[in-house]
């Protein structure tokens, strides 16, 4: 029973955990709270719902469903952020949140409030490990969600435009003289960030069989939770914070109950932020990212 | 024609005027200094040749090519390259990184690993911490990996803003040797200091920059003995050093 529980809270937090990585790599290079993420999160499950409901084939839809969302993430850029550079940090936010009630309501026209029941893509099939219980897209979401991160990780640490990244990461104008094109770099990070949010979106919608309109905003704000239980700007922690959140909610509707699922997540986050407000591998006072 | 031309600019951060009709050439082989006190323009018009900050007038030719309006990326892609102020080293890169850094817009591997080596050959102390943060090197390392990291892009040009700042005396002796014999392997080089005698030393030729704009501009040894100039960097007339 609680083996079970386990497995099935790392499932929730593979989710949690691309979330929590698409906002560190905001607010760690941009340092840009990007609240439109969860908008694109939705937007990867809900399009890729629209277009399998209009016929087309699977692999169409979400891959149509990702390049939405990675053009929508480029409109955040272009009228969110960029022309909120130079003032406070805060305004891109506001504007960016803007995007996610924008994006919410567009969908809300279409589709309606309700949920929508998203199709069983993946065969019913389960693995059995003596009383353990794996769906195959539970499985193959995990492993899918590891080897992205795990990818990214290496992308950032090894290649030329990796350092790029972490250049601009620790300070913009060294960048800037080191002959970055920052106009080229900071829309490709907006892009990045929104394909892990719309993956995200699409895993969900494919392991939990159901889509909204507001689907991003729990998985969002608890993305965010998980950012700050793991250390902001910090991938590793983001993966850390993402599992955390993701058992911590599955083990509490387990043996507590459904109605106290955020009382254990936030109350985690509040923790967190008394106890360690670095977060768990996060290192206060130094300019290190990534 | 020279292989930096600025012809005239002005530079200005709101309504202070900056740079006010600047003008000077370095050729190529040459290592031209620019003095002045502090806040007289001497970084400004750096970071204008690079293009980190838009000029309002005039114009500048790189390679006879004009430069004026290219973003700073295009103009290090051409051979034009800032180590500078304060080092402006990557405290979360290794060292390696911070070379690796300087060639990021260059495909040539082999041409790049075989500089590297060349670089690590020069400053022993950056081969022996290659693999470390960046961080741990002293002031005087620090320095050397930013040249190491300006000279990872190929440059034909280096500009170098106050390089002996917050050095001990043995290593300002070593910055400029260093810098001597870069520009005999053919390098041209703009000097900004705040070291006015080894920067007259290296130069070929110099120019004086006060509350931006040019006012001398010539042979070093003609300046160095120039009264007025002695009085005001040299610190060895009467007047008080600006």
């Amino acid at each position: 029973m609680l083996a079970q529980q386990i497995v099935n809270g790392l499932m929730l937090g593979a989710i949690y955990m691309l979330m929590a990585v698409a906002f560190t790599l905001a607010i760690g290079v941009l340092n840009f709270l990007n609240f439109s993420l969860p908008g694109l999160f939705m937007l990867g499950g809900m399009l890729a719902y629209g277009f399998i409901t209009l016929g087309f084939p699977v692999i169409f839809a979400f891959a149509a469903a990702l390049a939405a969302a990675a053009l929508v993430s480029l409109l955040v850029e272009r009228f969110a952020y960029r022309p909120m550079q130079g003032g406070d940090p805060e305004v891109p936010l506001v504007s960016s949140l803007g995007f996610l009630v924008l994006l919410e309501n567009l969908m809300l026209i279409y589709f309606g409030s309700d949920q929508q029941a998203f199709p069983a893509l993946v065969p019913d099939l389960n693995l059995r490990f003596g009383g353990l219980v794996i769906g195959i897209a539970q499985l193959g979401s995990l492993v899918l969600s590891v080897l992205l991160v795990l990818w990214l990780s290496w992308f950032l640490s090894s290649t030329s435009t990796g350092r790029c990244i972490r250049t601009v990461a620790e300070s913009r104008d060294t960048a800037v003289l080191m002959g970055i094109d920052t106009g080229r770099l900071v829309p490709l990070l907006f892009i990045a960030s929104a394909l892990l949010a719309a993956i995200a979106g699409l895993l969900f919608a494919v392991n939990y069989q159901q889509v909204s309109p507001f689907m991003g905003e729990g998985v969002g704000f608890k993305g965010v939770a998980a950012m700050i239980v793991g250390g902001m700007g910090s991938i590793w922690g983001a993966v850390l914070g993402g599992l955390l959140i993701g058992l911590a909610e599955v083990l509490s509707i387990t043996f507590i109950g459904a109605d106290v699922v955020n009382i254990t997540v936030y109350g985690l986050l509040l923790l967190i932020l008394i106890v360690r407000p670095q977060g768990l591998i996060g290192r206060p006072a130094t300019r290190e990212k990534l | 024609m020279a292989l930096l031309d600025v012809s005239g600019i002005s530079v200005s951060y709101g309504r202070v005027n900056a740079l006010t009709d600047v003008s000077l050439q370095v050729n190529e082989g040459e290592i031209v200094t620019v003095l002045g006190a502090n806040g007289a323009g001497k970084s400004t018009l750096l970071k204008a040749v690079l293009g980190a900050v838009p000029v309002k007038g005039g114009g500048i030719t790189f390679a006879d090519t004009d430069i004026t309006h290219a973003a700073p990326h295009k103009r290090i892609g051409e051979g034009l390259v800032l180590v500078p102020e304060g080092r402006r080293i990557l405290i979360s890169l290794t060292v390696e990184e911070n070379l690796r850094l300087g060639a990021h817009m260059r495909r040539d591997g082999t041409a790049i690993a075989r500089e590297m080596d060349a670089i690590y050959a020069r400053f022993s102390n950056l081969a022996e911490r290659r693999n470390m943060l960046a961080s741990c090197l002293s002031g005087g390392e620090q320095q050397m990996l930013a040249i190491g990291r300006a000279m990872m892009a190929k440059p034909r040009l280096m500009m170098l803003d106050e390089p002996s700042l917050g050095l001990s005396p043995l290593f300002v002796s070593k910055l400029f040797d260093l810098i001597r014999e870069l520009n005999h392997d053919g390098l041209a080089v703009l000097l900004v200091e705040q070291n006015t005698g080894k920067a007259l030393s290296v130069a070929h030729r110099a120019t004086v920059l006060e509350l931006g704009r040019v006012t001398m501009a010539g042979d070093p040894k003609a300046l160095a003995a120039d009264p007025a100039l002695q009085a005001a960097y040299l610190g060895t007339g009467e007047a008080s050093p600006a």
